[in-house]
């Protein structure tokens, strides 16, 4: 071994230690921590998911900014987060580690994160200000006898439908299921489908149908969504006649099927309302999903976003006091949260009336059929009921046997119940 | 130690009693360890970080895993509730994760010769060219560096969507048919097509390489002789060629059926809707597993999903490597 080949080992070594305490030193620096220089003495780390619309990002920064001006001590970081697709993923992830949001965004409210002791009880939050909530959000919020969430916006999710193509084909807007699928056969007409509910075919509809046919999916601590193997069984009729658009670009929740042609119906939300009428004009309308039959009812999807405490971070007070101020306290903003990046309802009726926007033309019907039709999903639904559910809907669109499917998918999710509420 | 090591034991005996004895300052004489300590002491030193690393954020996580598959933890990774084998027996009865496992290893049984066959031959096509075989090796090569996300999209939204303007589509137009939705079609099941015309354009191209590595090792001496024997190009290829691949070619399939029976990404990707799973027409282990531990939280059972794969791909590649044999020396 000679001298210079020991001394460039030893350099070599150096050198790699050297790399790998620099690599340690850069990791462990925070983000945070730049914010927090600022002056606050708190800083709190907020999630959001990935809106689609335009300027959501720079939207949610300034409320948090305004937050900020007006009480010094407390500072924000937002991040902007994953898509709708992966959010829940990653957040549930960052939860069980160190680095876990103070503040968080949920699109469906899963009750087994308050009942895990995941999240901050927020009645304090609310006071006196909880009369003025939708009481059907604050149901939907509330886990044995406490509320765990706050909704930022409504949504309603709804049929869109295109007047012009529904008037040449001699075709009135579907009140029952058998019109719907009817009227979807005749409005199919070459390169325009009937209707469209998601690339997959299914969607939503297995919610729908169940719903429209009078059904629930949990009724207290029994899963009974086998009780609607009849109306869900219709996604078999839906698809036999192939006019349902399957495979386009993007999916059901965002308008581009409709308003470029690809489809005369289509299931989507309040939100894309702006776009679809800045691209339609007036020709369109839109309407709830049709009972199932002369028995069922008409049903519309209620969803949204709730914020949520982490009840594991340092700063719950700090949290609540942000929740507070934002979400019931600035009208102005819950406003031009709600309006101005596509349209959604806020959740405080008396701001609701007070927004010109939802006060008029198609926007004024969504929130009527909202109001009237509108159901969530059970608070105790899981992603897993969800994925057995969807996947026992499209086994029954390809042929399976709706009631013996249904029952076995049934079966899982009782146990998946069962061990939730144990 | 006790056979081999005789001499530099004894030397390094005397070098520790003599740097034992105060040695006075101006004296250049260090303590010098032997060759064979100082190798060790490298080996050591130079692996440890890598050691450390794979034991922390490897070994120690699997090991965590291993004992989270017997413990019901939902949205929880903390031990404690122990349940024995129920998460097992819970995946076991689930007919949908037993379903994932005949589509994997049908799947696999499928995928692998399409996917030896295909990089063989394009390696050897290649290997043949004599102008432009640079151009060619890269071309293939390529795909090799998209990401399976990036690729399914183009694959999704591009070639084989469901609307008229859709690549397929607007070939098919060519000749008369209908706008067909390939990924949503389920009798025939046309989403095969688009599932392996894509990982057939990602793996194929690495594969390739790794032959023509293997082609080029050949002694070019053989296919002297052989063709002054008078052997054409499929004798060459059947009694030369292939033979002498035989190592790489049990390398690289061992590398095909872990990437076969790990396949998540582009199923993934092609199927998913944007909500949580559910409406794919096939499902495979993984994207199971990924459903159950991430996106329901139930890492009890995701951990003992991964466990049942992990036995799985251990069984094929035991199995490959009783008929196969694993990289015998040729002879």
């Amino acid at each position: 071994m000679t001298a210079s080949s020991a001394l460039s080992r030893r350099g070599f070594l150096g050198t790699s230690l050297l790399f790998v305490a620099g690599a340690a030193v850069a990791c462990s620096s925070n983000p945070q921590e730049a914010a927090s220089a600022k002056g606050a003495k708190v800083t709190l780390t907020q999630w959001y998911h990935q809106y689609g619309e335009e300027g959501t990002q720079a939207a949610v920064k300034r409320y948090a900014e305004e937050f900020t001006k007006d009480n010094p001590d407390i500072a924000v970081n937002v991040v902007w987060g994953a898509d709708t697709s992966q959010y829940e993923t990653k957040l549930n992830a960052a939860l069980l580690g160190a680095d876990a949001p103070d503040v968080f965004e949920l699109g469906d409210f899963r009750a087994e994160m308050a009942r895990k002791g995941q999240l901050e009880p927020l009645d304090d939050v609310y006071g006196a200000a909880k009369s003025g909530f939708v009481k059907a959000d604050l149901d939907y919020l509330t886990v044995d006898g406490k509320i765990y969430g706050m909704k930022t916006i409504d949504d309603i999710m709804m049929l869109f439908y295109r007047k012009s193509m529904l008037k040449k084909a001699g075709v009135s807007v579907p009140t029952t299921f058998a019109e719907l699928t009817d009227a979807a056969k005749k409005l199919t007409d070459g390169d325009v489908k009937g209707l469209f509910v998601g690339n997959d075919g299914v969607g939503d509809s297995p919610y729908l149908l169940a719903w429209s046919q009078g059904k629930d999916l949990i009724d207290g601590k029994k899963v009974v969504y086998a009780d609607a193997a009849r109306s869900i069984g219709g996604l078999r009729d839906l698809h036999a006649d192939k006019s349902v658009l399957l495979g386009f670009t993007t999916d059901w929740y965002d308008a581009g099927a409709f308003t470029q042609g690809a489809t005369a119906m289509q299931w989507c939300g309040l939100w894309a309302l702006p776009t679809v009428e800045k691209e339609l004009g007036d020709d369109f309308g839109v309407a709830p999903w049709p009972a199932y039959d002369s028995a069922g009812k008409p049903v519309a999807r209620l969803g949204g976003w709730t914020q949520a405490v982490n009840a594991k971070s340092k700063h719950v007070a700090e949290a609540k006091k942000y929740l507070q101020w934002l979400w019931i306290k600035q009208a102005d903003i819950q406003i031009d949260w709600a309006v101005k990046y596509g349209f959604h309802v806020p959740p405080q009726t008396e701001v609701a009336a007070k927004t010109p926007e939802l006060s008029k033309g198609p926007a004024k019907d969504a929130v009527t059929i909202g109001t009237k039709y509108g159901i969530s999903f059970p608070a105790e639904w899981t992603q897993a009921m969800q994925a057995e559910f969807i996947a026992a809907a499209s086994d029954i669109a390809k042929g399976a046997a709706p009631e013996k499917t249904l029952k076995k998918a049934q079966s899982k999710a009782q146990s998946d119940l069962d061990k939730q509420m144990g | 130690m006790t056979v081999t090591g005789t001499t530099p034991l004894r030397k390094s005996g005397k070098s520790r009693r003599s740097a034992a004895r105060p040695a006075p300052a101006s004296a250049p004489r260090r303590r010098r360890l032997t060759e064979r300590q100082s190798k060790a002491l490298a080996f050591a030193v130079l692996t440890a970080p890598m050691l450390l690393g794979l034991g922390l954020f490897r070994y120690v996580a699997i090991g965590w895993s291993f004992l989270l598959s017997f413990s019901e933890a939902r949205r929880t990774i903390s031990l404690g509730k122990w349940v024995g084998l129920d998460n097992y027996k819970d995946l076991l009865s689930d007919e949908r994760f037993r379903d994932s496992l005949t589509t994997i290893v049908l799947f696999t049984a499928l995928i692998v010769p399409v996917t030896f066959a295909a990089s063989l031959g394009l390696a050897v096509l290649v290997n043949r060219v004599r102008r432009g075989r640079a151009f060619f090796r890269t071309a293939f090569l390529l795909p090799a560096a998209v990401s399976y996300v990036a690729a399914a999209m183009i694959w999704k939204m591009a070639l084989f969507s469901g609307v008229p303007s859709g690549l397929a589509n607007t070939l098919g137009a060519l000749f008369g048919a209908d706008a067909t939705p390939w990924i949503q079609t389920q009798s025939p099941p046309l989403y095969w097509i688009v599932l392996v015309t894509l990982r057939l354009w990602l793996q194929v191209g690495l594969y390739m390489i790794l032959f023509i590595a293997g082609l080029q090792s050949i002694p070019p001496h053989l296919y002297e002789a052989a063709s002054l024997d008078g052997a054409g190009p499929w004798r060459t290829f059947r009694s030369i060629t292939f033979p002498m691949l035989r190592n790489t070619s049990v390398a690289i399939l061992l590398l095909m059926l872990i990437a076969a029976l790990q396949a998540f990404d582009e199923f993934y990707a092609i199927f998913s809707t944007g909500a949580s799973l559910g409406s794919e027409p096939v499902r495979t282990p993984l994207m199971h597993l990924y459903g159950v531990a991430l996106q329901d939280q139930d890492y009890g059972v995701g951990s003992a999903g991964a466990f049942l794969l992990t036995l799985l791909i251990v069984l094929v590649t035991l199995l490959q490597g009783r008929i196969l044999g694993f990289s015998r020396d040729k002879d």
